[in-house]
């Protein structure tokens, strides 16, 4: 067993009487891809939301490489390197993709007032990476959808993270747009943890090296992907509640 | 971030500007004076408002605290040099920006823009009923650190043309990068690793500051400060004065000031209801001109 990088200790979330995460304790690989599946309502983006600080848990614990973030703000999680992304492109519109990416890897830099060579160079290499290079010019708002989704890859690739958690990264892409962030998420598996929610599962099997299928805020069951694909109990949680 | 003909018309301005008092004319320095000084104002505001995405109802207040700190040591302590009473009335100016700052932006939003206006009325009531600060009638100015109206329209001149070279080069650092970052969107640049109140708070004592530096120059001027200085009516002249400059400009806001002092010297020969003359010009210049008078400066560039 590799050792766990983020580790949840029965952490839950209610909203009045709902418990959006309900005793989730999960283990994150080092190395790893693990993905969060589960229907809609499961509470998939609220476990994402306590994991990046920006919801606080109504009870249980958060561990980073043994160190308890249970409390600690976004900022502080991002800058131990813990990134995220969120459902919809969450990029600055009114900013050019060379600016987003800039500013994303200035996060990391110790200067306040003075440029960084280490800072662009860090941000050049990410946007070469989620393949918008050339659109470094172009303002964010002009990008197509897909391509504004690779922007928000780009940026939290340039703040230089251990850990990734994508939220829902092929949300809303067509075919041609999808299978261009299957192959960007397949080229930072090899080198970075990642926790994907995502609803896609033909993406979801090819990725991820563990799956856990959360209903109603609880583990249903948690494995390999071939173990997943066989449980019966997953079966039967997807076609109760999602049977077309 | 400026085109080229802006660049031209503002350098011919700041010229014009410094040839001034090689006509002797008092009249028109005292009102240049003020003018510049509106503008030093205006600018500083314009760090919050048209770059941090702050709009601040206080600003009067640190103003005001660089104007009553420079009266209050030079009545209370005879102080009047230059090197000694500027940086303290910044300095004070600072450290109230640094406590309101701390406080108000605990809330966002309207209730950001609310929690400012508050203290600032606050401060107006207390130096209203301060004898010490010579109350409702406020104090003179006993000692000028500069009493020649020649050195205090070339320092305020100087100081002018210093902050505007500051601010931009200030926004093209870093640090304003990641400002203008916040105003597109805080929450992300908080994901980022960003620890966006502190940036906000950073930016909100140094136009603090600015504005003290402003008061201070507007109390060397006049020689005498009242509460008024603090009254939300001049926190809100002051806001009026970067949206009819464009805000978001920084140039822009020092063009406002100096056609609000145009407006108001013109409208007062005309008429006592000159501030209705302000109101329907800031109507038609949001109506019309959205991105101000700088606006006006760009769209001819096309």
């Amino acid at each position: 067993m590799p050792e766990a990088l983020l580790e949840t200790r029965d952490l839950s979330r209610r909203f009045g009487a709902l418990a959006a995460v309900d005793g989730v304790s999960l283990s994150f690989a080092e190395g790893r891809v693990h993905a969060v599946i589960g229907p809609n309502g499961a509470g998939k983006s609220t476990f994402l939301n306590l994991l990046s600080g920006e919801l606080r848990a109504t009870s249980g614990r958060v561990f980073f490489r043994g160190q308890e973030l249970t409390r600690a703000t976004p900022d502080r999680i991002s800058r131990l390197g813990i990134a995220r992304s969120y459902q919809s492109a969450n990029v600055f519109a009114e900013l050019s993709c060379g600016e987003c990416v800039w500013l994303a890897s200035h996060s990391r830099a110790r200067t306040l007032v003075f440029p960084s060579a280490g800072v662009a160079e860090r941000a050049r290499r990410a946007l070469a990476t989620c393949g918008l290079a050339e659109r470094a010019g172009v303002r964010a708002r002009q990008l197509s959808y897909g391509e504004q989704r690779q922007l928000e890859i780009g940026m939290i690739l340039a703040t230089d993270p251990q850990i990734f958690l994508l939220d829902e990264p092929l949300a809303g892409l067509g075919h041609d747009e999808a299978q261009r962030i299957v192959a960007l998420l397949q080229e930072l598996a090899r080198r970075h943890t990642i926790v994907l929610v995502e609803h896609d599962m033909d993406a979801v099997f090819s990725i991820a090296d563990t799956i856990t299928v959360l209903v109603d805020g609880r583990v249903l069951e948690s494995g390999a992907p071939d173990f997943i694909r066989q449980s019966e109990r997953v079966r039967e949680a997807y076609l109760g509640s999602d049977a077309p | 971030m400026i085109s080229s003909r802006a660049r031209l018309f503002l350098a011919l301005g700041a010229l014009a500007l410094a040839a001034v008092p090689a006509s002797g004319d008092r009249f028109w320095m005292q009102f240049l004076g003020k003018a510049m000084i509106g503008g030093i104002f205006a600018m500083s505001l314009d760090l919050l408002v048209g770059f941090a995405g702050l709009v601040s109802l206080a600003h009067a207040a640190f103003f005001g605290l660089g104007a009553y700190l420079l009266a209050g040591l030079s009545n209370r302590y005879q102080l009047a040099q230059m090197a000694l009473t500027l940086p303290i009335c910044m300095a004070g100016a600072a450290a109230g920006a640094l406590i309101i700052g701390w406080l108000s932006l605990r809330a966002a939003g309207v209730y950001f823009i609310m929690v400012t206006l508050a203290f600032t009325q606050m401060l107006y009531y207390f130096l209203n009923d301060a004898p010490w600060f010579g109350g409702s009638d406020g104090l003179y100015v006993a000692l000028r650190p500069l009493s020649n109206p020649i050195a205090a329209y070339y320092a305020i001149w100087i100081a002018l043309v210093a902050v505007f070279a500051f601010l931009l080069l200030l926004l093209r650092s870093p640090f304003g990068r990641v400002l203008i970052g916040i105003r597109g969107n805080e929450q992300r640049m908080r994901s980022l690793g960003f620890p966006t109140r502190q940036y906000l708070l950073a930016a909100f004592v140094l136009a603090g500051s600015l504005a003290g530096l402003a008061g201070y120059l507007d109390a060397n001027l006049y020689g005498f400060v009242n509460p008024a200085l603090f009254g939300w009516r001049e926190s809100g002249l002051v806001l009026m004065t970067v949206l009819l400059g464009g805000k978001g400009t920084l140039h822009g806001p020092a063009l406002g000031a100096l056609l609000l002092a145009l407006l108001q010297q013109q409208g007062e020969r005309l008429t006592e209801h000159w501030t209705a003359i302000i109101g329907a010009v800031v109507i038609a210049v949001v109506l019309f001109l959205p991105r101000g008078v700088a606006g006006l400066l760009e769209a001819r560039r096309a």
